[in-house]
């Protein structure tokens, strides 16, 4: 091992390379030959890449720790540069260089591991999974290239490096998500992702911006070093936000300009930009609404990009940058206020859909939102566990899901019949290993006690309530003010904004009614799909069919034909003979389940924060300390007799996950669903409303979609009317109209030609024939001047003297200067007349004025003394 | 025509009469003489080359103008040139033109055209007055003229314009002998029209 | 001995004749023999001056090749008038106006 590490030097870690070039390779021979490679070796190439990653990745993070050992104490990074690639210029014209420089430390190192690990199983399952799919060899080369750009966001050492795999991520989240775009909604879902991601990508390149023009630099070394720039007092250098950039409101618009110019530190500013940047890509209030449309991709697609990892890719920036957030305690509330919301949302719609991936989708959204809670309260190494664990249960969740829906595309082949949970049921003795993964993984989502999600989501909700954020400059700036009278009002830069402490409190309680809700509706999900009998034998059949006939069949039956690239499939099946009975899904799908829910199960060993007390070490939390501790100092504080109220806030916890779990137990396995019925049937409206997912979509459609297709309106029909209406034709008008006046010139005969030749010629022999006078004037010092006359053939001159005696007869002369002598301050007229040899004469008149006299140079005399006089 | 000269003002009267006037054997006006009578002949067979009605007159008005030039440049010290002038001007263009006339026939003279006059006439008025007007301004500007100096004896001869046409101008010469090439091909091609010598034969039997 | 200026006087009045001559005449033939004569009044011109500058014979040399470029000229003209009268049968350049407009 150590001869191994020592191959690869902690400065210049080219394992690093491996890691990455590995997924790329794969998706590049994939892309380029799959189509005739055949899918075994397709398989083989994709498997082996991220394989080889993977292995990759664990000897980089066993390197990682042997340098942590060393180190001791501080924070340790294990750095490879692969080129210098751009140089951009930042304040008073420094080079701000942009390196392709990949570096792990103890934040990169575990997501590397997740990314890699759970790629390489859900590589595994999704070999089998989209074995029957036209476009075998394309979606492999998809999904390297995703882990690709994945580990270029998650390794980049610098924003514009992580940008990089935050676009790719988004790119390949779109081209997956419409991965069979032969239907026109899983066209439209991809869409949809990429620009609600580009929404947020617009926050992220503003925050570069902010990055270089403040702390000037833009790798996370640098960009730590110059943080405190972020936070200067001075109202010049803050960012303005009222007027936009500085300037004032003159004029007619005087109304607007405020007292005081509103402004924010650039850290608040910075925040924000990420903020809106992290929403995008973890689908936060407000642009959330694509995760669950992305649910039109293939399930091992939802597994690995919206569970799993890039929608973690928000998270991630957050605990990166975590120094510059705390420096703004508002955003760190806003990011907290937002999770939680997030949170409570999306668990609300949960409640009621039913199919079984959307179920999920808004559970990702939810989770996300307790993760975002976690850091924005200051939590970060509670929110990255939760983020850990959650990879780990929610994959296997989906691909869960995706062994369900394998099993039921036995009875019918449409997407949305096959994945509605009225439809399933008793699925449990059909499919008894997806039955137990998948309620391992539902343990580990409600919260039940031991399980990885229970230690993370206590974690959280302990942290949140114990928590009070605090402003790194307190004392120095002085004057702490609400949150109204830091948007409006008197402003003075010595103010600041602190978020209240019954903040913690308050999210507190928010986090415990979302958990609440999850226990409550992945219950739902539980039963529903695999206890009670099975509802599903009616899909596709016009006839009851009876059970055991329908079993019979099971042995004989194969893998069924899946589906072309439009996902419907066009298996030709008998519709009056009973049919086939759902079955477990084959070894490579199931295999990946068993590991994953083994993680999920028992990944809370890695940070059992309620179980310090009993003498357990908490590994993560020590893991990740050198990268959060510093900022924790700063802008966390935690409040008086927190360490006691832990048990408090794990009685919640648990009795969140009791009260849902128990609620759900009681109206559908007690009562068979019926208070739901009536609780549905009671309150119709709201039902609805959940049901359409508290309508944001059309709410977006109607504002601000519609806003861009009214400006896209207005635009068409100006470049219509005007641009070819108006201009196009006109030009065109007024050429055509020109060239039917010039044709009239165009006879053909060769001799009107000559003719307008000659035409030509005599304007230019008028030219000749017109005599030119012109001179100009030279100036030979001391008042003398001399004007020298243009020369031309067989020109005569006269120069006459203004006041000077005309002779009688004049004669023209050749002399073609005339020598002139003026006082200064004096002007003199002279005129010119010139006769050219056919005897016409012109004239011209020169007029010339000497400049007044300078006053002579003062001569100062210097004293012996130095004076001046 | 010497007198419309001095109307001009262009010939300030006798040559110089300071300068000696060299004697040639025949005399000092046996010069004028030559060049007067030359002058005229190029100049009334020039005009009957623009004026006759009969190309065919205008042909021999042509051959008339080449030749009186030809003895020009003979006074001139040109014998090469007046050599060439002969025999490509007189003995090659012109019977070429005379070949295209007679292989016309009647059709190549064409009755006199009443329409356009006034376009036409005013072009050449135009273009005479232009013509007039740079002579005017030549004739009062230029200073008075002088009698050109000696020559040498080989000056204008066969030998010393063969040795500048194969040493300094090769080039053009060349380039004169890929022109008339590319002449006599393109002659060639735009003569015979679509069918050949059977378009020769049509336009011969008219 | 004649001053190089009557041999120039005569050029450009023999310059003159076929210019008005090119410019009234609306037979082909007469044009092209126009601007023959046109032609030979430049070359009177060019070899005056060379008498008068006779340290080289550039004058000479180019009026040689003003007559083979001259030669040539004709040749290819005469053609087209030879086609042009194929199509049109006359030789009258107002008709021949296939490029009007």
């Amino acid at each position: 091992m150590d001869s191994l590490l020592s191959v690869f030097p902690s400065k210049d870690f080219s394992l690093l390379g491996i890691i990455l070039v590995a997924p790329l390779l794969g998706a590049f021979v994939n892309g380029v030959w799959g189509r005739r490679l055949g899918r075994d070796a397709v398989r083989l190439m994709a498997i082996t890449a991220i394989a080889v990653s993977f292995v990759a990745a664990l000897l980089t993070f066993l390197a990682l720790d042997r340098e942590v050992t060393h180190a001791g104490h501080g924070h340790v990074k294990l750095a490879w540069t692969a080129w210098d690639w751009l140089y951009t210029t930042g304040k008073s014209e420094t080079q701000i260089p942009i390196a392709l420089r990949f570096s792990v430390d103890a934040l990169s190192g575990v997501m590397m591991l997740v990314i890699t690990g759970v790629g390489l199983l859900i590589h595994i399952y999704a070999s089998t999974y989209m074995w029957d799919d036209k476009s075998y060899w394309r979606f492999f080369c998809y999904l390297n290239l995703f882990v690709f750009s994945m580990l270029v966001l998650v390794l980049g050492d610098n924003m514009p490096l992580l940008f990089v795999g935050w676009e790719g991520v988004g790119l390949c989240s779109y081209l997956l998500i419409g991965f069979w775009y032969g239907k026109m909604a899983n066209a439209a879902a991809g869409k949809k992702a990429f620009i609600a991601n580009r929404i947020g990508d617009f926050g992220l390149i503003c925050a570069m911006f902010l990055f270089v023009h403040y702390t000037g630099a833009l790798d996370w070394n640098g960009i730590e070093a110059g943080s405190g720039s972020l936070v200067t007092v001075n109202e010049a250098t803050q960012v303005h936000v009222w007027p936009i950039g500085g300037g004032q409101f003159t004029g007619f618009l005087k109304f607007l300009q405020p007292d005081s110019p509103i402004t924010i530190t650039a850290a608040t500013a910075v925040g924000l930009a990420l903020l809106l940047g992290a929403t995008g890509k973890s689908a936060q209030i407000p642009l959330y609404v694509w995760l669950p449309d992305a649910m039109a991709g293939p399930t091992p697609v939802s597994a690995l990009i919206h569970a799993a990892t890039m929608v973690t890719a928000g998270i991630y920036l957050i605990c990166r940058l975590n120094f510059v957030f705390v420096l703004a305690p508002g955003v760190m509330a806003t990011v907290a206020v937002i999770g939680a919301a997030t949170a409570f949302l999306a668990a609300t719609i949960a409640l009621v859909q039913n199919d079984i991936k959307k179920v999920l989708a808004y559970s990702t959204v939810s989770q996300l939102g307790f993760m975002f809670l976690g850091v924005g309260m200051g939590a970060f190494t509670a929110g990255f566990f939760h983020v850990f664990t959650h990879a780990f249960f929610k994959a296997c969740l989906f691909l869960g899901a995706g062994s369900v829906i394998h099993g039921m595309h036995a009875r019918i082949h449409d997407d949305d019949k096959a994945q509605d949970m009225r439809k399933m049921g008793g699925l449990r003795k059909y499919m008894p290993l997806t039955f137990w993964t998948f309620l391992i993984s539902t343990a580990a989502i409600v919260g039940f006690p031991l399980t990885s999600g229970f230690f993370s989501k206590d974690e959280i909700l302990f942290k949140t309530m114990t928590t009070e954020l605090v402003h790194p400059d307190a004392e120095r700036l002085g004057k702490k003010v609400t949150f109204v009278q830091s948007l409006w009002g008197a402003r003075d830069p010595s103010h600041f904004y602190v978020p209240p402490a019954w903040l913690g409190t308050a999210l507190y309680w928010v986090g415990i009614a979302a958990a609440t809700m999850t226990a409550f509706y992945m219950s739902r999900v539980v039963i529903l799909t695999f206890f009670g009998e099975f509802r599903g034998w009616k899909l596709g059949r016009p006839s009851q069919i009876d059970a055991h006939e329908a079993a019979a069949h099971d042995d004989a039956h194969g893998d069924d034909a899946h589906g072309d690239d439009d996902g419907e499939h066009h298996h030709e099946e008998d519709l009056t003979k009973p049919g086939y009975a759902p079955h477990e899904s084959p070894r490579p799908m199931t295999i990946p389940l068993i590991l994953l829910a083994v993680f999920a199960a028992f990944a809370g060993i890695l940070n059992p924060g309620l179980l310090k007390h009993f003498g357990l070490p908490l590994p993560l939390e020590h893991w990740l300390e050198p990268l959060f501790e510093e900022s924790v100092k700063v802008g966390v504080h935690a409040k008086e007799g927190a360490e006691h109220m832990e048990l408090m806030c794990t009685a919640g916890a648990f009795g969140a996950f009791a009260v849902g779990v128990g609620l759900a137990y009681w109206v559908y396995v007690v009562q068979k669903g019926a208070p739901a019925k009536q609780w549905a049937e009671a309150a119709p409206k709201l039902y609805k409303l959940l049901l359409d997912k508290w309508r944001v979509d059309e709410a977006y459609e109607a504002s601000v979609l519609s806003g861009v297709d009214a400006l896209a309106d207005t635009a068409t029909s100006v470049d219509k009317g005007v641009v070819d209406g108006i201009l196009a034709r006109l030009t065109a008008l007024l050429v055509a109209a020109f060239g039917t006046i010039l044709r009239a010139l165009q006879t053909g005969v060769v001799h009107v030609y000559a003719g307008m030749m000659v035409v030509g010629l005599a304007g230019l022999g008028w030219f000749f024939v017109m005599p030119h006078p012109d001179g100009h004037v030279v100036e030979k010092g001391s008042g003398d001047y001399s004007i020298v006359a243009a020369p031309g053939v067989g020109y005569g001159y006269i120069w006459a003297e203004d006041g000077a005696k005309r002779p009688e007869k004049e004669v023209f002369s050749g002399t073609a200067a005339f020598p002139l002598h003026v006082e200064p301050g004096n002007t003199k007229k002279v005129e010119l007349k010139v006769r050219n040899a056919f005897g016409i004469v012109g004239t011209k008149t020169f007029e010339v004025t000497a400049p007044a006299k300078a006053a002579p140079a003062e001569v100062i005399e210097m004293g012996q003394n130095g004076h001046g006089s | 025509m010497l007198n419309l000269l001095l109307l001009l003002d262009i010939v300030p009267g006798p040559a110089n009469p300071a300068a000696p006037v060299p004697e040639t054997p025949q005399g000092p006006w046996m010069g004028f003489a030559y060049f007067g009578f030359c002058a005229v002949l190029a100049v009334v067979g020039a005009i009957a080359t623009v004026a006759s009605p009969n190309p065919i007159r205008g042909a021999m008005g042509l051959l008339l103008m080449i030749i009186s030039i030809a003895g020009l440049f003979l006074a001139l010290h040109a014998q090469f040139i007046a050599a060439i002038q002969v025999i490509v001007y007189a003995g090659a263009i012109v019977v070429l033109f005379l070949f295209v006339i007679m292989l016309l026939g009647s059709d190549a003279q064409t009755p006199s055209d009443q329409r356009g006059r006034i376009p036409r006439f005013g072009a050449a008025a135009l273009f005479a007055g232009l013509g007039l007007a740079a002579l005017t301004l030549l004739g009062r500007t230029m200073a008075k003229p002088k009698l050109p100096g000696d020559v040498g004896s080989d000056f204008g001869s066969i030998d010393s314009i063969g040795k500048v046409l194969f040493t300094d101008m090769l080039v053009p010469f060349e380039i004169s002998s890929a022109l008339l090439i590319v002449a006599v091909v393109g002659a060639i091609a735009v003569a015979r029209g679509k069918h050949g010598e059977l378009a020769e034969k049509g336009a011969l039997n008219k | 001995m004649i001053p190089v200026e009557y041999y120039v006087g005569l050029s450009a009045i023999l310059f003159l004749i076929g210019g008005i001559g090119f410019l009234v005449r609306r037979n082909v033939l007469v044009a092209l023999m126009s601007i023959e004569v046109m032609l030979n009044a430049t070359n009177l011109a060019l070899v005056a001056f060379n008498r008068q500058h006779a340290q080289a014979h550039t004058g000479q040399v180019l009026s040689f090749f003003v007559i083979a470029v001259a030669a040539a000229e004709a040749a290819v003209g005469l053609a087209i008038v030879l086609s042009f009268f194929r199509l049109k049968r006359t030789v009258r350049s107002d008709e021949a106006d296939l490029l009007r407009n």
